[in-house]
Order: structure tokens, then C-alpha cells, then sequence
């Protein structure tokens, strides 16, 4: 069984899909980024998984349970949804600790959140005066109260600096690879994530486009070699004379399609050309990603 | 259930509008004794005086001025509702104990709690009030002549409802201004008129406010003739008859919605 199972799911608000015939399924032990445009239907799949959304059809499950009919939900998932939701004239200590009474958990697991997200300092402070940096931080302590094996977050990057997205990111990774808990986590912006995540499901207008394992959707484009020298004019015809496709780019670059970067030194040897520059291109997740959801 | 109930209450009180009400409640009731007080035994113009300050009468009719401070505690069971929609703690929540049903049973159980305390606040401060009035008038302190344990009864009951009333409409209307704005026309303009003019008390009895004096039994000529209310059990079952609407109302309109 997996951690999450999303069958089929469907939800239509008025006139617009949001959410139409979305399956994917996330294992324990691994982050899988759920990505898409913003609109795609991230926020309304995460929802349905939350019992706050009720799908029109198709199923999503947490453990092989719907969210609504757990126990004792907030020890199993831990989720992060938009960092606006504090009553501002609250503590993060008091917001915390409603959270605990609510759901039967000690008190001091507030703190105890609030220090591993490295509030501690504000835990007295309203929240009128956290920066969205802060909000997200104690949204996270709100997840991690009840100590869940499911963590689902939505776009916990927002509002991040470049430091709180490294620290995110490798506290992500620690849930998951360490502690053995299932994170997904949606973004509509790759690189915050293309670093963390073990698995990508991506969605755009309400419909999965691909899913797979990170290296699966990297590997799976053309493969191009980047070519640099002073000489390019002269070495493209000898490329080309090899079976090679060139793209030429700004000056003194090529991009070298159908031989890989050893035949091209060979190529580049042969016609004595000096080479500065000669990278085997990663088909990135970026262009994959605009390129399977533009047009759309 | 105990532990929702207790996160409820925390909610209200980790915030500040609960001692802003309960202060502005009490400058309200002072208010209403001190004209109770300045105007005691005074003639105007040939209406009927309000009775002398160490009469029996004019006790009883000063330990029901706390009444008009229900409205706070309605406003406190808007507010209860209406935060978690406005600053959207309502996904926590809800997250926090996904069977809605029992959030709203919590949110009931934990207003008409807080309704009762605002109540208690109230009666207490006419307690300081009015009896060293009455004495230093000259006049004598009788609970059972003033009416005390029926009045104070009524108006922690009324109170406490109209917490719960609160609820109910914060369920319904969602939006925290439109919430309050409506508690107060509704018991300050509406329920009033309907209330206070005879030819219109046929209905006004049985709308909460009417219900709630019945309770309290204020037996007092406003210049408009004495009001025909219900019975005080007449009015106590009218009353518990919309807090079960209320409460109805209040769950079907959540359960099943959508939180996005």
C-alpha cells in the first residue's frame, strides 16, 4: 500500500475541471513534486487528499484511508497549506498550542515544533509581525506537531528567502530519506524543488502530463552536446559530415545533436580546432516542464 | 470532546476582542444604571416617574439592565465563527479534527460557556452597583423581593444563547462585519421595535429578544403600556427552540462545504 493513492480524482468548481482524472501514488521514504502552472489543479488535488475538498469522483487516500475517517489525523499527515491562515493577534506559541489541545497532544509539543523550525525566539511574538518567511516556517511546525509519516505541502517555498528554501529543502529530504516519511510537495516554480525531489508528477489544466522518477523525465530528451571554439564555422560542416545535427547558438557555440561529447573530440581533433568548451547537455527539468505544459 | 471544547475557548481568549467587549458591556449596563440612577423618582413633563431609588421596584428594574449586554455575547459567537473564516484558521481546524460535526458542536458547547461568563460579568457588576445604591438610599437589600435569582438566572440563560445564536449566524453569513453588523441591528433595532410597541408585541414575543424579557419578567410601564410577553417557561422553551434551530442550521451549512 502506499502512503498516498490518488485514483482517478475529479473536481469541477462551476464551469471549470479544476482536478480532472488525476492518479498518481506517493511510496514512503521519498519527496515527489507535484508540479504544474499556477491554475493546473495542484491546490484542489492536495484539498481533496485533506477532506476539505469533497472530489466528484475518483478516490484519494492517505494510508488507504480517506483523510475525513482517520483517528487521529494530525499524527499521521502533517500538512502545510497557504501560510496566510494565523489569526494575526495570536502567538505562534498559542497557535500551536490550540492545535495540541484539539487534537489530544501534549502542550509542549509546541515548543518542541517551534524549535525545529527555528522559531523559538518568536514563539511570543503575534503573528501580525511574521515576515511570509515566518509564516511558512510556523505553518511547518503546525505539520510536524503530531510527528506524521505523510507530510503534504503546498508550495511551502513561497515566500522564502534563498536560505529558507536551502534550509526547507534539506529538511524535506531529512523527513523523507531519514525519517522514512512520505513528502509531496507541489510548486509551480521547478528550480525550488528540482533538488529535493525523488519523483515528479506534473499537471497542467487539471490533467496529468507525466510522471516518473527525476532521472526517468531527465534523461528521456534528445540528448545535445555543448561545443565552444573560436573555429565553430569550421567545425560544424566536419559535424555535420559525421551525422551530427548542429544547432548553432550565440557565437562560437554549438549545440550538437546525435553523437555524444567523445565523438565530437574525435570530430574536433581530426579538424584541428581548438575546443573551449565541450559539456554533455542535461536535458533539464525546466524545458521538460515548459515544454509539456505550454499549450495546454 | 472536552479537549475541542477547551481549544475553542483557547481560541477566544489567546485573542483580545473578548476584554474589549466585556469592557464595552460594562460601560453599556453602567450606562443604563446610571440613568436608572440619575433619573430615579423624577417627574418629566407628567409621565410616570421611575420609582425612588429605595423602593423594591426600582431595584428589581435596575438588576435587569444588564439584559441589554446580550448582544455583546451574540457578537462574541459571531466572532468565534466568523474569524476562522476571515483569517482562514478555519483549514487548521479542520484539518485538526476533519469530522466538522464536532467542531461545531465544540464551538456551541464553548459559546454558550463564554455567554455564560459575560453574563456572570454582568450580574456582577450590577451587584456592585446596585445594592450599595439601594442601601445608601436608605432602602434594603432583598434578594427575593429584588426578583434576583430569577432575573440573574434569565439573564445568564439569555446570555449564553445569544452566544449561540451568534454561532448560527456567523455559519450563515461567513463575512465577520456583515455577522456583527446584523447581530446588532437585528437585537438593537428590529427585536427593540418589535418588543417595545404593543401593537406589534403579538410577534415580538416570540422572537428571541421578546422571549429573553419574558424571562427576566420586567413588569415595567414605559410609557407605552406594560408589555404582554409569554410566561417565563414559555419564553425559556421559545428560546431553547432557536438555539436548536440555530445549532441546526449551523452544522448543515459547514459539514459538507467546501474549504478552499
Amino acid at each position: 500500500m502506499s502512503a498516498i493513492e490518488i485514483h482517478n480524482l475529479a473536481k469541477t468548481f462551476g464551469a471549470l475541471k479544476a482536478v480532472d482524472g488525476v492518479s498518481f501514488t506517493v511510496e514512503a521514504g521519498s519527496v515527489t513534486g507535484y508540479l504544474g502552472p499556477n491554475g493546473a489543479g495542484k491546490t484542489t488535488t492536495l484539498r481533496c487528499l485533506l477532506g476539505l475538498v469533497t472530489p466528484d469522483s475518483g478516490e484519494a487516500l492517505v494510508g488507504g484511508r480517506r483523510y475525513t475517517t482517520l483517528p487521529q489525523p494530525v499524527t499521521e499527515v502533517g500538512a502545510v497549506l497557504e501560510a496566510t491562515s494565523f489569526h494575526p493577534g495570536r502567538t505562534a506559541r498559542n497557535h500551536l498550542r490550540i492545535l495540541c489541545t484539539a487534537a489530544g497532544l501534549p502542550v509542549q509539543r509546541a515548543d518542541e515544533a517551534l524549535e525545529q523550525v527555528g522559531l523559538a525566539e518568536a514563539a511570543d511574538k503575534r503573528v501580525l509581525g511574521f515576515s511570509l518567511g515566518m509564516r511558512q516556517r510556523l505553518a511547518l511546525a503546525s505539520a510536524l506537531l503530531g510527528r506524521p509519516k505523510v507530510y503534504i505541502l503546498d508550495e511551502p517555498a513561497n515566500g522564502l528567502d534563498p536560505a529558507g528554501i536551502e534550509w526547507l529543502r534539506g529538511f524535506l529530504r531529512h523527513l523523507a530519506h531519514d525519517q522514512g516519511a512520505a513528502v509531496l510537495v507541489s510548486s509551480h516554480v521547478l528550480p525550488e524543488v528540482e533538488q529535493t525531489v525523488d519523483n515528479v508528477v506534473i499537471i497542467a489544466k487539471g490533467r496529468l502530463v507525466r510522471q516518473g522518477t527525476l532521472a526517468e523525465l531527465t534523461t528521456n530528451g534528445e540528448p545535445a552536446v555543448r561545443v565552444r571554439a573560436a573555429k565553430a564555422a569550421e567545425l560544424a560542416p566536419a559535424l555535420e559530415a559525421a551525422g551530427a545535427r548542429v544547432e548553432p547558438a550565440e557565437d562560437g557555440l554549438l549545440r550538437v545533436h546525435g553523437l555524444d561529447s567523445g565523438a565530437v573530440g574525435q570530430v574536433a581533433l581530426d579538424q584541428r580546432v581548438a575546443l573551449s568548451e565541450l559539456t554533455p547537455e542535461r536535458s533539464d527539468l525546466q524545458k521538460i516542464f515548459l515544454e509539456l505544459t505550454e499549450g495546454r | 470532546m472536552i479537549g475541542l471544547v477547551k481549544a475553542e475557548l483557547q481560541k477566544l481568549f489567546t485573542t483580545r476582542l473578548w476584554w474589549i467587549m466585556l469592557l464595552v458591556m460594562l460601560v453599556l449596563v453602567g450606562v443604563n444604571l446610571g440613568l436608572f440612577i440619575g433619573f430615579a423618582g423624577v417627574s418629566q413633563n407628567g409621565a410616570p416617574a421611575l420609582p425612588e431609588r429605595d423602593t423594591v421596584e426600582w431595584a428589581r428594574m435596575a438588576w435587569s439592565a444588564g439584559a441589554d449586554g446580550n448582544v455583546f455575547a451574540m457578537i462574541l459567537g459571531v466572532v468565534m465563527m466568523t474569524a476562522e473564516y476571515r483569517y482562514q484558521t478555519i483549514t487548521g481546524t479542520f484539518l485538526t479534527t476533519p469530522r466538522r460535526g464536532r467542531v461545531i458542536v465544540a464551538k456551541l458547547v464553548g459559546g454558550l460557556l463564554v455567554g455564560l461568563l459575560f453574563g456572570l460579568g454582568a450580574l456582577v457588576f450590577e451587584a456592585v452597583v446596585v445594592i450599595p445604591t439601594v442601601l445608601i438610599s436608605g432602602g434594603e437589600f432583598s434578594p427575593a423581593a429584588w426578583h434576583i435569582p430569577q432575573t440573574g438566572l434569565g439573564i445568564i440563560a439569555t446570555f449564553a444563547l445569544y452566544a449561540l445564536f451568534g454561532i448560527g449566524l456567523g455559519t450563515l453569513v461567513r463575512n465577520q462585519v456583515a455577522g456583527i453588523v446584523g447581530a446588532v441591528v437585528w437585537s438593537y433595532v428590529i427585536e427593540r421595535i418589535l418588543v417595545a410597541i404593543p401593537a406589534l408585541q403579538p410577534v415580538g414575543r416570540w422572537l428571541p429578544g421578546g422571549a429573553a424579557q419574558s424571562l427576566l419578567s420586567i413588569d415595567v410601564d414605559t410609557g407605552l403600556g406594560r408589555p404582554e410577553l409569554l410566561p417565563a417557561w414559555g419564553g425559556a422553551l421559545v428560546l431553547a427552540g432557536y438555539a436548536v434551530i440555530f445549532a441546526l442550521v449551523a452544522s448543515a451549512t459547514t459539514v459538507r462545504r467546501d474549504i478552499t
